[in-house]
């Protein structure tokens, strides 16, 4: 198991962070978002707490020669679960992969609290907990390295991107009083966005190496786009 | 807002969705209210998600799920720091 950890701040209060993460899809940069369903909420009185149970559902795309490990599925699941503290001000969501979990599987936590030192600010905690499943450790080695590698990368342009998000809305807050918008063209700070994008390209390195491995088979036997560059993530 | 990953239930979500994020920036994180004031949407849309669930393939995966990690309250304060002595 590997571990990736990250803290960022939002020059945004945090209570219009919180109502951002609502409000996310669709938008141009996540095109492999394509779906986001509730399917639950409660809220702890006695706790001033929100909960809600997401399903995400991400466009797969893995190639069709690795289709049947996950059954010619075209659509991977996420499923997140959050709690919006008012006592405490914290957003916690944690979620995890559904899908090819059996191959990787991707636990993920992240944490939005208002900074102590300065309320307008907003302190972003995250972190993953990456698991390779294969027979052979030394891939599964390598392909949590390259999974932790990747999804730094990924977290990192999420997070600029929220920055340019966080700036319209509040915009838009201030002129109307409310910063509730439908027009959230720039978010991209969703986790399990990159939870998707590490997934679909930690299965075609995944089973390209178990395949050269496990058997005497050569590994050019694989069609040559299994290796060439990962599809549009960023 | 976003679809349903059920297309028949996107209707139905885009008005829950929009009662919500109004009660939770004009009244929730006013505290204003701990009440849900959109049940009615929000039967209509979950009734139509937990019927299209059942057709699909996603829904043992998500049973589970939810028995290998809760995700419970608990959990959640511990991640944040804010357990309960």
């Amino acid at each position: 198991m590997k571990l990736f950890e990250s803290e960022h701040y939002f020059n945004y209060p945090w209570d219009q962070v919180t109502a951002a993460n609502w409000q996310k899809y669709p938008n141009e940069l996540s095109t492999h978002v394509v779906s986001v369903d509730i399917l639950n909420r409660s809220i702890d009185v006695d706790n001033k707490t929100l909960r809600t149970e997401r399903l995400i559902g991400c466009k797969q795309a893995i190639p069709n020669w690795l289709s049947f490990i996950v059954g010619g599925q075209k659509l991977s699941y996420v499923r997140e679960v959050s709690e919006v503290d008012l006592i405490n001000n914290t957003l916690v969501l944690k979620s995890h992969n559904l899908t090819m979990n059996h191959i990787l599987l991707v636990n993920e936590t992240v944490i939005y609290k208002p900074d102590p030192q300065l309320k307008s600010r907003t302190i972003f905690t995250q972190s993953a907990e990456i698991t390779a499943y294969a027979a052979i450790t030394r891939i599964c080695d390598k392909l949590e390295e390259w999974s932790v590698e990747r999804f730094g990368q990924n977290a990192k342009t999420g997070k600029l991107a929220f920055e340019g998000v966080l700036d319209t809305l509040s915009t838009k807050w201030e002129e109307s009083g409310v910063f509730v918008s439908d027009v959230l063209k720039d978010f991209n700070n969703d986790l399990t966005e990159k939870t998707s994008d590490v997934l679909s390209e930690v299965s075609k390195l995944g089973l390209f190496k178990l395949n050269s491995s496990s058997s005497n088979s050569s590994s050019s036997t694989l069609p040559s786009s299994v290796s060439s560059s990962p599809s549009s993530s960023h | 807002m976003s679809v349903s990953f059920a297309p028949e239930c996107t209707d139905a979500k885009t008005k829950y969705d929009d009662c919500f994020n109004k009660w939770y920036t004009e009244k929730f994180l006013k505290g204003k209210s701990l009440e849900n004031e959109c049940t009615e949407f929000w039967d209509s849309y979950i009734t139509c998600v937990n019927s299209a669930l059942a057709k699909q393939s996603v829904n043992p995966m998500l049973e589970k799920a939810r028995e290998d990690q809760p995700f419970t309250s608990e959990e959640i304060r511990a991640s944040a720091g804010t357990s309960k002595k």
